[in-house]
């Protein structure tokens, strides 16, 4: 891959929305995690999701503000669960599997406990 | 017939979901202020709106990527995030002049305390959602409001200069008006391109089109409703102006309430009039604000990528119901500070103009891309439209502050 093909790739998979294997949302690719030395040829391994992930690519004074409030939280997702990329970001694993839907279930669960949701 | 029942349908409920609290205090203020002068600031934003929201449905239908996973996507974090929170920030305050506007008229109807009724419709609206699927929602509260056609059948009873109404479709600007009075023309006519071009109206609509899960084949009722059911309920907000033109001016009536404009249709017909009045601004003011209320919790979960949409139950999607249901909290929490719903509705037109440059650059990107879009990309005249009316939005932007400012809220 030559080097503006990958900064091109980045580019295009930072912020897009990530699906699982069973179609739902879960989440957007916040960052990605890259692997190489300097000078060498650099490696896309995993994808990022999480507040820990985007709030440093925001302004230091904006990441000090809302840090607090969302959390560090980061889950990393290896490349090599995902299909496809167009549009979106297609997984081959569940969203559970992957790490990406804890918060998700655990509301679910609460969210049954109540009449006609 | 069953494509023509559905496009009858979608043509309807858009005519019915068309005109809102802020539309309805604008066009008859700008009425009884400028008499027919401002029509054609309604004529012109229309063709704004239908253009970008046969934009976002198209999208819908063929990236089928709604506004806040596009914008996230081409603006990036940096745009993106203050977007996402000015834009709830805006739909938030104007959910709670809808609130507020719903338990006026409710007032007006039962007489019962304002802060008990806002209590009261906010609790039935989260109840609504809470229980009916998209489009039951959006087809009931667009064919109820429906019955805000009595201002139009009321201005065929009033007999307006027709030849003045026409005229005042022609892009104008009134001669002879002192330089305070021409300051507070510019600030209606933005207003207006606010009200009307509202961000929620293309998030909701997008949004929808993706709630029900629009195909190719689609496209032609999103065209069909976006043109011909937008403009008619476009020419039903410029009723409302006409009658206050008519009605109001003579009397020099400053109908800063929105109970007001109902008397457009008491004064033609009577008590039957002012209640069918009460009840189309009813249904479509608190349509209103279901609208604005499940906006931002759509802008929010798409921006987060979270699980989101109202064809889901709420188990199924709990961070998106914990947004909706939050919003009208704090809208409902904002309506019980004692903050009149007027104000309110100043503040979101006015901070609604700043953000609708950023909403509306992604649809156009992506209207543009044809790896998105194949060949359903924008052709000539949606690029036209589109660019034109973004170099208007853009103005109107930088010109709605100082203007606000400058003028009062128009009450100078």
């Amino acid at each position: 891959m030559k080097r503006d093909d990958s900064l091109k790739l980045l580019s295009e998979v930072r912020d897009l929305q990530i699906v699982d294997c069973e179609g739902r949302n879960c989440g957007i690719c916040d960052d990605v995690e890259l692997e190489g030395e300097p000078g060498a040829r650099l490696t896309v391994t995993a994808l990022l999701v999480g507040p820990g992930a985007y709030t440093r690519r925001l302004p230091r004074w904006v990441s000090r503000l809302i840090t607090p409030m969302v959390g560090r939280r980061v889950v990393r997702v290896p490349w090599n669960s995902i299909e496809k990329i167009s549009g979106r970001i297609y997984l081959s694993i569940k969203g559970e599997v992957a790490g990406l839907r804890t918060i998700e279930d655990r509301l679910e669960t609460i969210f049954k406990r109540i009449p006609l949701s | 017939m069953g494509g023509l029942i559905e496009i009858t349908l979608g043509i309807m409920t858009a005519v019915g979901g068309f005109v809102d609290i802020s539309e309805l205090v604008f066009a008859a203020q700008a009425g009884s202020r400028f008499g027919f002068a401002l029509i054609w600031v309604f004529a012109f934003s229309t063709i704004g709106i239908a253009c970008y929201g046969e934009m976002s449905g198209r999208i819908s239908a063929i990236a089928k990527q709604p506004v806040f996973n596009l914008m996230r996507q081409r603006l990036g974090l940096r745009w993106g995030l203050p977007t996402l929170i000015v834009s709830s920030i805006v739909n938030t305050i104007t959910c709670s002049a809808e609130i507020g506007g719903t338990a006026l008229v409710l007032q007006l109807l039962t007489g019962w305390p304002y802060g008990l009724l806002a209590i009261l419709s906010t609790l039935l609206l989260v109840a609504i959602i809470w229980l009916l699927p998209f489009k039951w929602i959006e087809r009931s509260f667009g064919l109820l409001g429906l019955a805000m056609l009595c201002f139009a059948v009321a201005t065929v009873q009033i007999h307006p200069d027709w030849h003045g109404v026409a005229a005042g479709f022609v892009p104008q600007i009134p001669h002879g008006l002192p330089a305070k009075d021409l300051v507070v023309f510019a600030y209606f006519a933005v207003a207006i391109v606010s009200a009307v071009m509202f961000p929620y109206e293309t998030y909701f609509y997008s949004s929808g089109g993706i709630e029900e899960n629009w195909k190719p084949k689609d496209l032609k009722i999103n065209r069909l409703t976006t043109t011909v059911g937008f403009g008619l309920g476009s020419m039903l907000a410029i009723t409302i102006l006409i009658n206050a033109a008519v009605l109001f001016r003579p009397l020099h009536i400053d109908p800063q309430m929105p109970g007001t404009a109902a008397l457009e249709v008491a004064i033609p017909f009577g008590t039957t009039g002012l209640l069918l009045a009460l009840a189309g601004m009813l249904f479509a003011i608190s349509g209103a604000a279901v609208e604005t209320g499940l906006s931002t919790a759509y802008s929010i979960a798409q921006f987060f990528g979270w699980e989101w949409g109202r064809y889901k139950r709420p188990h199924e999607a709990p961070r998106f119901t914990i947004a909706w249901l939050v919003t009208f909290g704090v809208a409902l929490a904002i309506v019980l500070t004692g903050i009149a719903p007027l104000e309110l509705v100043e503040w979101s037109i006015v901070f609604s103009v700043v953000v609708l440059p950023l909403t509306y650059l992604p649809l156009m990107l992506i209207g543009n891309d044809r790896k998105y879009m194949g060949q359903h990309v924008n052709g000539r005249l949606a690029n036209s439209i589109g660019w034109s009316f973004y170099v208007v939005l853009v103005v109107a932007a930088i010109a709605a502050l100082p203007l606000y400012f400058v003028t009062g809220g128009g009450q100078v």
